[in-house]
């Protein structure tokens, strides 16, 4: 029966995100949600343990304020959630996280099996999991879109550019999966309420043991700039026959 | 001593497009490029292209996996202590650089779109964040500087007669603990939507399957090939997955995108923003699209596409 930890994101609503004037992109005031990749990672163990029993432990790493996502990830399915946080913890770049991650697994918390989404709804650096899986010694398989378990072997599906690969590994190992490896859960009411009666346990810095120095620094966060012409013509021959000739005028076509 | 700048690529194109960069960060930060060779397949000219020195991986049987070469790039960059690495943002890739970077105890740009080096020595890396609605840049401040590259960011360098230098072969890597158990290729696919010239978008104005015809059309009458927006391809399986652009599918840089009821949520026209012409067809004047189109006519793409083609078969005299 494995003890399965599946690793979440509370991560900022990119919907959310609007440009200032200055092409600045401001975080001050926008929302937080699970990080889309990671509901699919918690689906997946939820659907694991419903198979082999075990347990689930949801972990993440971030600030005070993500009290709100551990009721959340815990009405998915997990039995507890470990919190690592700090409020120092509001930026923090994929190589911190994943030490964090690594010192506080690797202390307090067993396991047979991690999981994480391919990568954050957010940044999107796909380095946590794989990242994670080097720190702890243990061999990792990305981008997984099927998960069998026999006993303590696991099959994966990566599905990959040129094709699906099949690959085999003993557990203890780290699984980052994609989204199309299942469709999460809605929590209902009743999610909920059990959700808030699950154990969460609780991790300052000072207790995941060691440094954890930022090695990438962020030296600018811009909206993306999507300028263009927007010249409209109408919906009748004339206007098709603009639109040809300005086509051919601007030589995208012959 | 700075020892140079790694280009890492499993894919020909990637490695000779890497190339292009590395030259540019070695000139301004010396040290020679040094291509390191991932894949199963031979190198591709890599010292014509512009390698000064050549590293070839040594693979294991059909069991083991790409990744397996983790340790032995580890070994060899802690050895060699070069400036940067670059690596081609493949899936594999991906993970290669990661668990490199984790093992160096260094940082990683993930799936860059832009690196430019700062007179400070430190390369300033671009990447797209919040799904395609900001770019992020970022700087690596512990060495190897690290960045995975998207395919297609750069062009290929430009091959330059008479260039060689010394391969050396990388040793046999430890035997992997993840085994391949099976390899599915993708089946061989017709038309390239990423290199096209043309690329003809269908979204989900398009009522039926048979409807397709209607963009094959247009596409065949400018030398196109037919894209779609990722339900197309992923909710109604009308076109191959390989056929979608966006975030999480094909990038593409097209001379001319033409949308055919496409409504252009970010994630989608993230992939189309390096084409050099947006057309946008849609019958809803406030679909986003039109806000990131250069031409655009607000219509039913029914009544709209079969004259466009009959119009440009006049004007192209086909
Ligand atoms: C994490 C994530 C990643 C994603 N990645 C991608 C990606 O890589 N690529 C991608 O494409 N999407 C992606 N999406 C999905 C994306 O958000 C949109 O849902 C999708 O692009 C919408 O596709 P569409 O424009 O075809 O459909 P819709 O948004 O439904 O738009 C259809 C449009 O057709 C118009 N229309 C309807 N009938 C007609 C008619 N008769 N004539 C003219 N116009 C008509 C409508 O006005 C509407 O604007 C992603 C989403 C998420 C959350």
């Amino acid at each position: 029966m494995p003890d399965i930890i599946t690793c979440f994101k509370w991560a900022v609503d990119e919907a959310d995100i609007r440009p200032q004037a200055s092409g600045e992109v401001a975080l001050d005031r926008v929302g937080y949600k699970i990080s889309e990749y990671d509901r699919n990672a918690l689906e997946a163990a939820a659907q694991l343990k419903e198979a082999h029993g075990g347990s689930v432990t949801a972990i993440t790493v971030a600030t005070p304020a993500a009290k709100k996502g551990l009721k959340d990830a815990l009405s998915r399915g997990p039995d507890r959630a470990c919190f690592v946080n700090d409020a120092a913890f509001d930026a923090l770049e994929p190589a911190q996280t994943a030490a964090l991650l690594a010192g506080v697994i690797r202390d307090r918390l067993p396991f047979d099996l991690i999981l994480c989404g391919e990568g954050s709804s957010d940044l999107y650096a796909q380095q946590v999991g794989p990242r994670l899986a080097q720190e702890l010694g243990i061999p990792c398989v990305t981008y997984v879109n099927r998960i069998t378990l026999e006993g303590s072997t696991l099959l994966a599906e990566r599905k990959l550019e040129d094709g699906i690969e099949v690959v085999k590994v003993e557990l203890p190992a780290l699984v980052t999966v994609l989204p199309d490896i299942n469709t999460p859960r809605i929590p209902g009411l009743k999610d909920t309420l059990e959700a808030s009666k699950k154990p969460v346990q609780s991790v300052g810095p000072g207790e995941a043991g060691g440094e954890f120095p930022a090695r990438l620094q962020t030296v600018a966060l811009r909206a993306t700039s999507m300028e263009r012409r927007c010249v409209r013509f109408p919906a009748d021959d004339a206007g098709i026959r603009e639109l040809v000739e300005a086509l051919r005028k601007s030589g995208a076509i012959g | 001593m700075m020892a140079g700048i790694w280009v890492v690529a499993e894919h020909a194109d990637t490695a000779l497009e890497l190339l292009t960069p590395a030259r540019q960060v070695a000139d301004s930060l010396g040290g020679p490029v040094v291509a390191v060779w991932l894949g199963r397949q031979e190198a591709p000219p890599l010292f014509a292209h512009g390698a000064d020195e050549v590293l070839v991986c040594t693979h294991g049987g059909d069991d083991q996996p790409l990744e397996a070469q983790v340790p032995v790039l580890v070994a060899e960059a802690l050895q060699a202590q070069p400036e940067a690495i670059l690596v081609g943002a493949s899936l594999r890739g991906r993970e290669v650089a990661a668990r490199m970077a984790a093992a160096l105890g260094t940082g990683l740009g993930s799936s860059c779109v832009a690196l430019r080096v700062r007179t400070d020595g430190l390369v300033e890396m671009d990447r797209l964040v919040f799904g395609g609605r900001a770019v992020q840049t970022v700087v690596c401040t512990t060495r190897p500087q690290m960045a995975t590259v998207a395919p297609r960011t750069f062009s290929p360098a430009p091959p330059v007669e008479g260039r060689s230098g010394t391969v050396r072969t990388l040793p046999a890597p430890p035997p992997s603990p993840v085994t391949v158990v099976e390899r599915k290729p993708k089946p061989a696919v017709s038309g390239d939507v990423a290199g096209a010239r043309v690329v003809v978008c269908v979204g989900r104005g398009m009522e039926r399957e048979e409807d397709l015809e209607m963009a094959r059309r247009l596409a065949d009458i400018l030398g196109g090939e037919v894209g779609c927006t990722r339900p197309i391809a992923e909710e109604y399986h009308w076109l191959p997955e390989h056929t979608y652009i966006g975030l999480s599918g094909q990038q593409v840089k097209p001379e001319l995108y033409i949308g055919i009821g496409v409504s252009g949520q970010i994630q989608h026209v993230i992939g189309i923003t390096d084409a050099r012409v947006i057309v946008a067809i849609n019958r809803d004047e406030k679909a986003p699209i039109f806000e990131m189109s250069d031409f655009g006519i607000v219509g039913d793409l029914y009544q709209v596409v079969p004259r466009l083609v009959d119009e440009l078969t006049r004007a192209l005299g086909k």
